[in-house]
């Protein structure tokens, strides 16, 4: 089971709300290499992992996952503070404010709803953690077009953290790839789980 | 609130995201001497800030409210509101 702590993993304190950036940083919680469908995607994948450390792994990841969905909700619900309805139409962010007003709601900067094809849980653990490699590299690289679309220091700080999260889960990934490829078949050259067949 | 229990905060948010970090870092690595050993480290760390946090502000956790005539978990911010960031006194 879960419980909840009041506080966030690294802080958010932006000073001048900017709706502009809301509008593009939302991706980070419904779009499809977002927060939410990393976290859905480990916490959904951990039944099928054979051992313990590939569980622990999927299991504290995916826990981290929805602390960073709430740092991306912070860092909207701080961006998209006292607005007027001035602001909002200079911003366009009048599309978004007809459906959820200031509301935090998970979907993509494109305006494409959260869905749960963004993920796989393939109930076979090298399929599974290739997927979670390369989804740790996705989200990676839209931090990296975040940062190259916003100069606000206030907003670019938790979402460096973030991004350094990424590195590191993607280094974890790795490491248990190659503990499951050591115990199903050392001379398993070619990558299969033959564990469902045998 | 206060610049004060800001920091506090603070010193509870990076003895905590330590603990992520080795936590991650031993599930791949359970045998791992350093690792065990900065675990064991920062939690006393944490524990300790945390200990202090909760006497001197309110509960962290729903669990810990404790207070007899009121529900101390409604009386500090949540952490995404930006006075939970920033100290008033700054």
């Amino acid at each position: 089971m879960w419980q909840y702590e009041k506080k966030l993993q690294y802080p958010v304190k932006i000073k001048n709300p900017d709706p502009t950036l809301a509008k593009v940083i939302i991706s980070q919680i419904g779009g499809p290499d977002g927060e939410l469908g990393a976290s859905m995607r480990y916490l959904n994948q951990r039944y099928s992992a054979p051992c313990r450390e590939i569980q622990a792994t999927l299991t504290d990841i995916g826990t981290e996952e929805l602390a960073h969905m709430e740092m991306i909700s912070a860092i909207l619900y701080q961006l998209t503070r006292n607005l007027s309805i001035e602001e909002i139409k200079k911003a366009g962010f009048d599309a978004y404010f007809v459906d959820h007003t200031t509301g935090i709601y998970p979907q993509a900067a494109s305006g494409v709803p959260f869905t749960a094809s963004y993920f796989q849980s393939k109930g076979d653990v090298i399929t599974d953690l290739h997927e979670d490699l390369a989804a740790e590299q996705k989200a990676r690289t839209t931090y990296d077009n975040l940062l190259r679309l916003i100069d606000d220091p206030d907003v670019r700080d938790p979402i460096k953290f973030l991004r350094e999260r990424e590195v590191v889960h993607f280094q974890r990934f790795g490491e248990s790839l190659r503990l499951v490829q050591d115990m199903l078949d050392a001379k398993n050259f070619y990558a299969y789980n033959p564990s469902f067949d045998k | 609130m206060t610049s004060e229990q800001i920091k506090l905060m603070k010193k509870i948010q990076a003895a905590s995201f330590a603990l992520v970090e080795a936590n991650e870092y031993l599930d791949t690595h359970p045998t791992c001497p350093d690792g065990l050993e900065y675990f064991r480290r920062h939690k006393e760390v944490c524990e300790k800030a945390k200990k202090e946090y909760e006497s001197k502000y309110g509960p962290l956790t729903a669990a810990a409210s404790a207070g007899t005539r009121k529900w101390e978990w409604v009386t500090q911010p949540f952490p995404w509101e930006l006075c939970a960031n920033e100290g008033s006194d700054d």
